[in-house]
């Protein structure tokens, strides 16, 4: 987990979601989710949509009531305290700034609503916010003057300038293109080391998640799925959902052949055996299991190149896709499919066809629970 | 049957079936204007004496003050109601929200008759005959579904966001709907108040039940006249309804566009 | 499922809350639906049981107009132009609403706004247009003595010709603007597929387009079937006393003749018959869609 700033913990407040329910008519739109959150951190809800993450974030906001749960901010209860005044910080989708109104006016909003602060001080805070954001200079111009991501900036000057201890953001970067998402991505994340507020932010896109968050939360099907550091839900997902969601995966359904100590091996489609970490998972032999091999960590080569302590199984090329820094390429193995990327100067002298030789190490094996509630019912080969 | 053949075919239906719905409301617009006696079209001359004739009757200014008396009254009260309605319905998860919805459009499909004799009966004991209050109050019933139809569509199409932005950052949820959604809705608003306005100045059955005596308004002025005299005077009347008709259109696409406007 | 640190205390559920929550929409609604169940509901109510109790209950009413040979007829008159009215006013207003949904902006503008500026001239005005037009005097008459087909005017006013003139015109706005409404619904896509795999322009629309624009046509017909049969202004301007519909009926029972339960009794038959109607349209169409409302 990263370091937080001193400073960070004394600014952000510490969030804890117990139970949160909430149902319209016969669908369940959240089921029964808890959560901590510490104080500063900057946690992604993670999802498809209909998975309650926009929900939740309504819940937290106030827009919503709970049918059931509670929403404590610094151990406090706020699911009965209207939204108006929980003190929290909100950036939409489509910015929401009042038009009719000038940038400078829009971020001292909550400073008229909430405080008492003389015009001398607020416009001192609104010039500090605006500085901020780097839009010192545009705070006499009306929102329909500013581009998609100034004004996206300025919804967050507008969320901060009061100093709330938590910050909700729905999809801030959903309306901006690729190129202004990234570089988005960055400057919230460099506001956030600043303020040190705690921050939940609503996203489907998961690079978006993995790149800038200090946790994850996974959310299916009304759910908590995993929750967990970037590299953790990446490199050791719990569940099929969070394997398949996260990244390119494969994903295969075994059997498990033999376990002894830490050694595990695993009986695939093909009959062949490799072996697989084992992971926290309990394994019996004989159970059916779903393993987890990321097409990234598969080398591909011509000729039969073993050494010693690695699995090799042989297979032959059916497509090819050339990607720029990589070559994806689908190979049959058997029944299955396996997604394998290489760099560049790896796949350019593959072709459709021919026989190569997959190895990888038995540690990027991973064991899945072969049927899962939070997963997909499917524990079908990837593809 | 070739396509253009068919697109020709078409803009011939389309152009007839225009000519057929348009070209009786510019008769009595021109026979307004005739300078000649009798209901003729067209008309032999020009003349605005019609016209004349009804702004120096003391009866006509009086049965179009009514209208307008009865037309506003209406119209207000159709908003101070229907708005509310029209928030709870679009914003809000209500129980048998069809049956409510369909509860507040019957008054449309229910025969003026029906309404009106209901309405006289329901009002003799109440005292409400021969009233402007007493026909506003009916007439608020049918406007109000214009009030909530075009409300709802312009709450639709609003962004809830904005509202929440204020709420999530301070503003009381009341101050947050009266200073920021109201605005943007208020075309919507206009536009259905406009539409009760029409509907009541229109209104016919009603009006002779309830304020069919002395103060009546211009509808019932019209139809009386229309079934006594036939001299252009009715046709003037008609075409100052008309005129009305056209002004309100004309107001209601200028909110529009002037709502566009400011929020581009 | 590993939460990040499990909560040390045991849940808290606690039930749901905010009385003020829930009772806001129904604060919203009230006043409205108190308005319209005082004065719509009430007076309905009023005017079934004044059909009923002249002197003691009684369903006098209700048999004198069920046996009388002039309630019969008008009944049979009101269902039949009502009827050939929806007809016509669909065969018209089918055509334009194609045009509306297949033009571009600019035209289809033009066309609905000529096609709604007659909805807000009152009925009067417009029943009273067709007396000028169509008199021994009228254009109509005119244009034909001067083209030679006949030699004297023909009696184009007070007979049902006139009257379902005037009715249909007056309730083309509607049934266009409602069958537009529907017809904008339609997966315009498909036609273009049909197309693509080698139907004409006329095909595609009776294959693909009609059928689907069918349970428009329905529900507009509903509609203004609805609309025409309380018809009142323009059967008693254009039409003979043959021509006589059910709401001219009630209109000289209760002002004329001052026979309240009669008249009400009247009143109610006929509610009852286009709360029918309306019920079945809305079971199928719902009434709030006329006007752009969300699905059901």
């Amino acid at each position: 987990m990263t370091e937080f700033a001193a400073a960070a913990m004394a600014s952000g407040a510490q969030l804890r979601l117990r139970q949160l329910t909430k149902a319209f008519g016969a669908s369940q739109a959240v089921d029964r989710i808890s959560l901590d959150v510490p104080a500063g951190a900057f946690v992604s809800l993670l999802g498809p949509s209909g998975s309650g993450k926009t929900t939740t974030l309504n819940l937290i906001a106030g827009f919503l009531t709970p049918d059931a749960g509670d929403i404590l901010l610094d151990e406090r209860s706020i699911a009965d305290v209207p939204p108006h005044k929980r003190n929290i910080g909100m950036v939409f989708q489509s910015y929401s700034l009042f038009p009719h109104m000038t940038v400078a006016e829009n971020v001292g909003f909550p400073l008229r609503m909430r405080t008492r602060l003389s015009r001398q001080a607020a416009r001192q805070r609104i010039d500090e916010m605006l500085a901020l954001v780097q839009l010192g200079h545009l705070g006499t111009r009306y929102p329909r003057q500013l581009s998609g991501g100034q004004q996206q900036r300025v919804a967050m000057a507008r969320a901060l300038v009061s100093h709330p201890r938590l910050l909700l953001m729905d999809e801030p970067l959903g309306a901006l293109d690729k190129k202004l998402r990234e570089q988005m991505q960055v400057e919230i994340k460099r506001i956030h080391r600043s303020v040190g507020t705690t921050v939940i932010y609503v996203t489907h896109d998961q690079t978006e998640a993995l790149t800038m968050s200090d946790l994850v939360v996974v959310m299916h099907q009304a759910r908590v799925s995993q929750v967990g550091t970037p590299r953790v839900l990446y490199e050791a997902p719990a569940n099929l959902f969070v394997a398949d969601f996260l990244g390119d995966s494969n994903l295969l359904t075994a059997t498990i052949a033999h376990v002894s100590g830490d050694e595990l091996a695993v009986e695939i489609g093909n009959g062949e055996k490799i072996r697989a970490a084992r992971g926290t998972s309990a394994a019996a032999q004989g159970s059916r299991t779903v393993v987890l091999i990321r097409p990234e960590d598969i080398s591909l080569t011509a000729t039969d190149e073993r050494t010693a302590g690695q699995d090799v199984v042989a297979g032959t090329i059916k497509d090819i896709s050339y990607h720029g820094d990589t070559f994806k390429l689908d190979v049959a193995l058997g029944a299955d499919m396996l997604k394998v990327k290489v760099p560049r100067e790896r796949g350019a002298g593959m072709e459709r066809g021919q026989k190569v030789f997959l190895t990888w190490n038995s540690s990027v094996v991973r064991l899945l629970p072969a049927a899962d509630r939070t997963s997909d019912a499917s524990g079908e080969d990837a593809r | 049957m070739s396509a253009t053949a068919g697109r020709l075919g078409l803009s011939a239906a389309v152009l007839a079936v225009l000519i057929y719905l348009i070209f009786p409301v510019i008769v009595v617009v021109a026979i307004s204007f005739s300078s000649g006696n009798f209901l003729v079209f067209p008309p032999p001359g020009f003349s605005l004496r019609w016209y004349e004739s009804i702004a120096g009757d003391p009866e006509w200014v009086n049965a179009l003050w009514v209208t307008l008396k009865v037309g506003s009254l209406s119209a207000l009260i159709a908003v101070l109601l229907g708005v509310p309605a029209a928030f709870a319905l679009v914003r809000h998860v209500i129980p048998a929200k069809a049956l409510l919805s369909a509860l507040i459009l019957c008054a449309l499909v229910t025969p003026p008759i029906v309404t009106a004799l209901s309405t006289y009966l329901f009002f003799v004991p109440l005292g409400l005959v021969n009233t402007v209050v007493g026909l506003a109050c009916a007439h608020a019933v049918s406007g109000m579904p214009f009030v909530v139809i075009n409300t709802s569509a312009s709450l639709r199409s609003a962004d809830i966001n904005l509202e929440r932005a204020a709420v999530i950052h301070g503003a009381h949820p009341l101050w947050a709907v009266l200073r920021i959604t109201l605005p943007i809705i208020s075309p919507g608003i206009v536009i259905g108040a406009i539409f009760a306005f029409v509907h009541s100045a229109h209104e016919l059955l009603v009006a002779t039940f309830v304020l069919g005596g002395v103060g009546k308004p211009v509808a019932v002025k019209i139809w009386s006249g229309v079934q006594a005299t036939s001299d252009p005077t009715i046709a003037a009347a008609s075409a100052i309804l008309i005129g009305l008709a056209i002004f309100t259109f004309a107001s209601a696409a200028a909110t529009q566009s002037l709502a566009k406007r400011r929020t581009a | 499922m590993t939460a990040l640190a499990e909560p040390r205390a045991a849940p808290l559920l606690r039930p749901a809350l905010s009385s003020r929550g829930r009772m806001l929409p129904a604060l919203l609604l009230l006043p409205c639906l108190a308005w319209i169940t005082f004065f719509f509901l009430a007076p309905l109510v009023l005017m079934c049981w004044r059909s009923l109790a002249s002197e003691g209950f009684s369903l006098e009413p209700y048999g004198v107009l069920f046996t009388s040979p002039l309630f019969t007829k008008v009944m049979i008159t009101t269902v039949r132009t009502a009827a050939i009215t929806t007809v016509f006013a669909l065969l018209l207003a089918y055509p334009l609403a194609y045009a509306l949904t297949v033009s571009g902006g600019k035209v289809r503008a033009l066309i609905l706004v000529f096609t709604l500026i007659p909805y807000w001239v009152d009925i009067i005005v417009r029943s009273f247009s067709w007396l000028i037009l169509l008199g021994d005097n009228g254009m109509v008459n005119k244009a034909l003595m001067a083209l030679g087909i006949v030699s004297a005017p023909l009696q184009m006013l007070y007979n049902p010709f006139s009257v379902l003139l005037a009715m249909v015109q007056i309730l083309l706005p509607l049934t266009t603007v409602t069958l537009f409404g529907a017809m904008l619904r339609i997966d315009r896509t498909l036609i273009t597929a049909a197309k693509i795999h080698g139907a004409s322009e006329w095909h595609a629309f009776r294959t693909v387009f009609f059928p689907l624009s069918l349970p428009g046509v329905y529900g507009a017909g509903l509609l203004v079937f609805v609309l025409a049969l309380g018809f009142y202004v323009t059967p008693a301007l254009l039409g003979s006393p043959r021509e006589t519909m059910i709401a001219q009926t009630i209109m000289v029972e209760a002002s004329q003749l001052l026979d309240w339960p009669q008249a009400s009794a009247a009143g109610a038959v006929l509610l009852i018959i286009t709360t029918s109607i309306a019920a079945i349209y809305n079971r199928y169409f719902s009434l709030d869609r006329l006007w752009g409302g969300s699905d059901k």
